[in-house]
């Protein structure tokens, strides 16, 4: 009734082409689909799996059912109740009789009151067991997809399978309860006409076949009309969004009026799905009512009539009759209403089994073992990888970190930098080589005992709604409140954060937008280190941040790398010169290793950039060309790129 | 109540949907209630009562009799099957037309109000706007306007029939009706309030989920899968607690419902059995009595839910006539005129400006760019640079002084006039969900390919562009594919190109990207620049170098202005930007070490 929001979003137009081009990313043969709905009616294999959801509350499910039964042969059985009344005990004109079915009623009237009841209460509290368990279970599955699935995989599209998806299967399943309720007082129906005057019955229900015929040739049409207006405000409402986001776009370029006729043409469409399906559904109207007609009319006062008058009825089962036939005919008017819902609700049935069958891309093994605390000693032994097959990110990889060491990773765009340091926290496997900490294959240990010795500090800082507390100990909730405040000071954070409203318990909106970035950043890095992880790994941030907080940020860094052993993304001149070890990334292979000084020494790649880039004081970009003439003559093989 | 009036008001401009409506209303009511009416009788023309036995007795009865009444029930039915349908198509039709109006109004309310009200507007509430409050009134012109008369009728026409007919019975049969009518729709009340709290909790599962999705990177970097599922488990317990409270509140009360209606026809049997024992009703009227009983059961349902769409309808017309009624602060003139193509000789005088009673964002900002002219503008975070250039194509008025092009005030010119000579590339740039081609050529109403191709090559974008699979049919935007930030941003630019606008204002603050991509964008800024007066709010430390002037800005007033040679010697702001922010980009270069993708795929 109130419920609102199920019909929106469910999924948006199809027509999009040529997203083949992300070749850098994974494949997408285990992609989410994106499909509209096209599916059946019924389908078993969705329904079977949904059982299995439902075995877990066996007993509510039961009671839930027996109610239901219990309610419709109630339903059913009220008119053949009035029937004796009338026949048994008023045409006989005994008061007594009359009291006796008065009281029987009464006492029905409370099964009813109960049975209905019961069935409402159970069936709701079965099928929100099972949607906790379907969001739950999709929630928790979606926890062990690697990085690589978030790459290929658009938010938004996994977001509609854990909203409006769940909404339809719970609208449906609502609605199924109430079908069979439907379908089982249909039936009791037919069976007490059939019982309580079979003549009369069979004429009365001459019609049903041409109902049914009417029914099935008027679905087709019906059908059509319903995907159309979904279409159709899948539409409207991706043309609100789009108008509403891009604004400023829209009046700095004057695009007004073009929109403006563009929206009333999706608009009007939009319109016109509506009225036809307005049409269609009101067409039904007339026919049931013929059919009312024809049953009352002419079976039974008519037919009933003359059967009356050779005493082969009595008065109480032509009441009785007019009550079945309205009845009859309402159930099947509301089932063919809900046929394009069951539609959508299958379909949702299988975009939400699909995320449940994804298989999870990284697992520990069953005889994993936790990693002891580690030193920090890291050994990349000729590792590679790859997202396809055939296209290597990283080859042949060999590097090795003393515990304690700070090494600085740097190469362009593409060279393997990220997958070097996102290989170390297993958000994805090596498919060849081995990687191991402190002498230990980190695929043999537990993934959580070896990411809890180390933390990430990324580009952009990622914070979680909640207070500031909440999201400095967010590796580990048992932290102190002395480690959490000291955590903060060693980033220069604490400062800032008494200044909030409620010091550490400041609320955060979502991602934290209710701080500068630099701040972000900031307690970020106390984030990083709060759980003093042996193993650092950081990503430096390159986005311009006011002056004051670039100061900080740099302060802080030289301090929390001390002391750990640490991987950095670098940037900045400032950091690769003070590392402890350059590593040189180039296309998937190690280019040069060794220090500043080293690497300038031996005269290789490094020492030439440094002199070309370092050594000019002028704007970066007209340096670049020439910087790329000089790699390539220098021969760094470009021909083996792709 | 002024809410309603005005949706009824929308409502009335067809009036023969109206019309039609509600005569078809009250036409099928009138048939339905005949139809007991004929039954009755046709039972009291069949069966009589022996005043001496009290039994019933069947009547001698003409057959021609007994056809009247079966083929009277036949048409009455379908007389009343036509005009339900009459009713309903005419009023949704007439609802339809009246959210169809709702949806082009607000659309192009949205598109033309000034940015100061998007500032403070988040997107999902527009939209809900949009969907759900539009929807809340359709509802009401359908159910509160159209159906409540039909609800009306027949609440005080089926009462009034049963008392005509046996005033002792229709007043045991029917003492519960007012009470139950105000108990549900008080219990719907608290079930709204249920369901708010419910959609609240929902939203906030959402706002987890969304979270974690969008934050799976750190989520794995920290290894808190478990952390996550409990905070997101609670918030699915939680939300099934909630909703399951809700539904159980309404199947009770549902079942409460259908337990007053099986209660009156036990009554009914009970009571007017006895009657017709005693002599004092007929057996057709017994039969009445049930089936006109059964009548009141729809209506009794639904007046607690109308009930409820003129309170939905009121706070939802509340929160659209809100939108609808917005003025934007920024309006044309009435006697605005044509801007032709300008020179692009740019002043501003002693400009002011503040958001929303907010403490001023600028002050006293005085400015003059000739044409041709590059300034560039720099300063904190805050420090007031967007609002400059916003001002500019009229996005947001001034608050004080004035600006001019050519010596004119641009309020004195229409807003699409202005805005067609004043460009702007912003640095994130929207792309619409459309392909490339579309995308570029969005301001031009009639930009051939051939145009649009050399703006791309300009904007340095075209050999990427024809790197892509389908070319400038690339569909990109929502569910196509991404560009990268700095392909955007030269997208912008090369939309700027085809407009040709003589005053452009560029937003450089690129954050992260590599040499290769810098280089590009460069040259696509110097290409874009030629000829123009323009306005860079920059990072990038060229772009800033061979500007013909710098600002700079601290919080809304200029507090140094020049060339970089002299700034850089005047130690003040500038210097110390230089240091810290412009100098460390030359470091970054050895992100270009080795420029493997000089051939920018990677970057797609």
């Amino acid at each position: 009734m109130m419920r609102g929001g199920g019909g929106m979003g469910g999924g948006m137009m199809r027509g999009m082409r040529g997203t083949s081009a992300d070749s850098m990313f994974a494949p997408s043969n285990d992609n989410l689909t994106d499909e509209d709905v096209v599916g059946r009616v019924y389908d078993n294999r969705v329904v079977m799996r949904f059982m299995t959801f439902i075995k877990p509350y066996k007993g509510y499910a039961l009671i839930a059912l027996a109610s239901l039964l219990v309610y419709a042969a109630v339903n059913a059985g009220i008119p053949l109740l009035i029937k004796y009344g009338i026949d048994w005990a008023v045409a006989e004109g005994e008061v007594g009789r009359v009291h006796v079915i008065g009281a029987a009623f009464m006492v029905i009237t409370v099964i009813h009151f109960l049975s209905n009841r019961l069935q409402f209460i159970f069936i709701s509290r079965t099928g929100q067991h099972v949607l906790y368990d379907l969001r739950s279970g999709m929630f928790s599955h979606l926890q062990n997809q690697s990085n690589a699935f978030y790459h290929r995989t658009p938010i938004g599209r996994i977001m509609s399978r854990m909203q409006s998806d769940i909404l339809q299967l719970q609208e449906t399943f609502e609605l199924l309860a109430l079908a069979l309720a439907e379908l089982v007082t249909v039936g009791a129906i037919i069976t007490l006409m059939l019982i309580v005057n079979w003549k009369l019955a069979l004429v009365c229900m001459f019609v049903v076949p041409v109902l049914t015929l009417i029914m099935m040739y008027w679905q087709r049409f019906a059908r059509h009309s319903f995907m159309r207006i979904r279409r159709a405000i899948a539409m409207v409402n991706g043309e609100y969004n789009q108008n509403i986001t891009g604004v400023r776009v829209v009046q700095s370029l004057n695009r007004q009026d073009e929109n403006m006729a563009h929206f009333r043409t999706l608009n009007q469409e939009y319109l016109d799905a509506n009225l036809e399906a307005a049409r269609y559904s009101g067409m039904l109207q007339p026919l049931v009512e013929l059919l009312i007609g024809l049953g009352i009319g002419l079976g039974v006062v008519l037919f009933g009539g003359w059967l009356l008058q050779r005493d082969a009825l009595e008065v109480g089962t032509l009441v009785a009759f007019a009550f079945w036939i309205q009845r009859f005919f309402e159930p099947i008017r509301q089932l063919t209403m809900q046929y394009s819902q069951l539609q959508r609700a299958m379909a949702a049935g299988v975009r939400i089994f699909e995320v449940l069958d994804l298989d999870p891309d990284i697992n520990d093994k069953p005889d994993a073992v936790a990693l002891p605390e580690v030193k920090g000693e890291i050994r990349y032994n000729d590792v590679t990888f790859h997202y396809v097959e055939g296209v290597d990110v990283l080859k042949n990889v060999n590097v090795h970190i003393n515990a304690g060491e700070n090494v600085a990773l740097v190469g362009s765009t593409g060279a393997g930098k990220s997958t070097f340091v996102n290989l170390l926290h297993r958000s994805a496997d090596v498919t060849g080589g081995s990687i191991s900490v402190d002498g230990h294959d980190i695929r043999e240990v537990k993934r959580e005992s070896l990411v809890h010795q180390m933390s990430m500090v990324l580009q952009e800082p990622y914070l979680f709604s909640g207070t500031v507390r909440e999201n400095i100990s967010y590796q580990n909730e048992e932290l102190t409140e002395d480690q959490i405040i000291e955590a903060a000071k060693a980033v220069g954070a604490h400062d800032f954060i008494l200044d909030m409203d409620n010091g550490y318990d400041s609320e955060l909106a979502e991602r934290g937008i209710n701080l500068s970035i630099g701040q972000r950043q900031l307690i970020s890095f106390a984030r990083a280190i709060a759980g003093n992880p042996r193993i650092l790994v950081l990503d430096e941030a390159t986005a311009n941040i006011d002056t004051h907080t670039e100061l900080l940020i740099q302060q802080a860094l030289s301090r929390i790398l001390k002391g750990r052993t640490s991987i950095v993304i670098a940037h900045r001149l400032s950091t690769i010169r003070n590392a402890d070890k350059i590593v040189v990334l180039d296309r998937g292979r190690v280019a040069e290793v060794g220090n500043h000084d080293q690497l300038l020494e031996a005269g290789g790649v490094y020492a030439q950039l440094y002199a070309i880039n370092y050594g000019l004081s002028g704007p970066s970009v007209d340096v670049a060309p020439v910087g790329g003439e000089v790699i390539g003559a220098d021969g760094l093989s470009p021909a083996a790129a792709d | 109540m002024g809410i309603l009036l005005r949706i009824i008001g929308m409502a009335s401009h067809y009036p023969m949907r109206l019309g039609l409506a509600y005569a078809s209303a009250l036409a099928a009511i009138g048939f339905s209630l005949a139809l007991p009416w004929l039954f009755g009788n046709a039972i009291d023309l069949m069966v009589g009562r022996d005043p001496d036995t009290g039994k019933f007795i069947v009547q001698d009865f003409s057959m021609a009799a007994l056809i009247f009444f079966g083929v009277g029930i036949l048409v009455v039915s379908i007389s009343r099957g036509f005009c339900d349908f009459g009713r309903t198509y005419t009023t949704e039709s007439l609802s339809q037309k009246v959210s169809f109006d709702c949806r082009n109004l607000l659309y192009d309310k949205l598109q033309n109000v000034s940015f100061a009200f998007h500032d403070k507007e988040h997107t999902g509430d527009l939209m809900s706007r949009a969907t759900a409050d539009v929807e809340a009134m359709r509802r009401f012109v359908n159910m509160g306007m159209i159906r409540s008369l039909d609800v009306v009728v027949r609440i005080v026409a089926i009462p009034f029939i049963l008392f005509f007919l046996n005033w002792e019975l229709a007043l045991v049969s029917m003492i519960f009706v007012p009470a139950i009518v105000l108990r549900s729709t008080f219990v719907m009340r608290a079930l709204r309030r249920k369901w708010l709290h419910v959609q609240q909790v929902m939203g906030e599962s959402v706002t987890v989920l969304q979270e974690n999705l969008a934050g799976m990177h750190v989520v794995k970097a920290f290894a808190s899968e478990d952390f996550e599922r409990r905070k997101y488990n609670r918030k699915a317990e939680e939300l099934r607690v909630e909703y399951f409270d809700a539904e159980r509140m309404q199947g009770t009360n549902s079942a409460w419902m259908t337990l007053y209606f099986t209660f009156a026809l036990g009554v009914v049997l009970w009571y007017g059995g006895w009657q017709v024992v005693d002599g004092n009703l007929t057996p057709g009227d017994l039969a009445k009595f049930f089936l006109y009983l059964n009548q009141l059961t729809f209506p009794i349902r639904a007046s607690a839910q109308i009930i409820n769409t003129f309170s939905r309808a009121m706070s939802s017309g509340q929160r659209l006539f809100n939108v609808l009624d917005t003025v934007s602060p920024v309006s044309e003139r009435a006697n605005a005129r044509d801007m032709g193509r300008p020179e692009g000789h740019v002043r501003f005088d002693k400009v002011g400006f503040s958001y929303q009673d907010r403490s001023p964002a600028l002050r006293e900002v005085n400015l003059d760019a000739n044409p041709g002219q590059v300034t560039a503008i720099l300063g904190a975070p805050g420090s007031g640079k967007t609002t400059v250039v916003n001002l500019l194509p009229r996005f947001y008025d001034v608050t004080d002084g004035a600006i001019t092009i050519d010596g004119a005030d641009i309020r004195d010119f229409t807003l699409q006039s202005l805005r067609h000579n004043v460009g702007i590339v912003h640095q994130d740039v929207y792309l619409f969900s459309a392909n490339i081609r579309d995308n570029i050529g969005y301001g031009v109403k009639d930009a051939t390919h051939e145009d649009i191709e050399r703006a791309a090559k300009v904007a340095q974008l075209h050999d990427q562009i024809m790197a892509l699979p389908h070319g400038y049919d690339t569909w990109v935007g929502e569910r196509g594919t991404t560009l990268s930030g700095g392909q955007r941003q030269r997208l912008s630019i090369a939309r700027t190109i085809l407009i040709d606008p003589p005053v452009l204002i560029l937003d450089d603050s690129t954050s992260s990207v590599d040499v290769e991509t810098e280089r590009q964008i460069h040259r696509a800024m110097v290409e874009v620049m030629k000829g123009r007066t323009t306005f860079v709010i920059a990072h990038r430390l060229s772009t800033v170098r061979e500007a013909d002037q710098i600002l700079v800005l601290d919080k809304g007033t200029i507090v140094e202005r020049g060339t970089h040679e002299e700034l850089i010697r005047s130690d003040g702001i500038y210097q110390s930007i230089y240091e810290l922010q412009l100098r460390p980009q030359e470091e970054v270069l050895l992100e270009a070490a080795v420029p493997a993708m000089a051939d920018g795929r990677a970057a797609l």
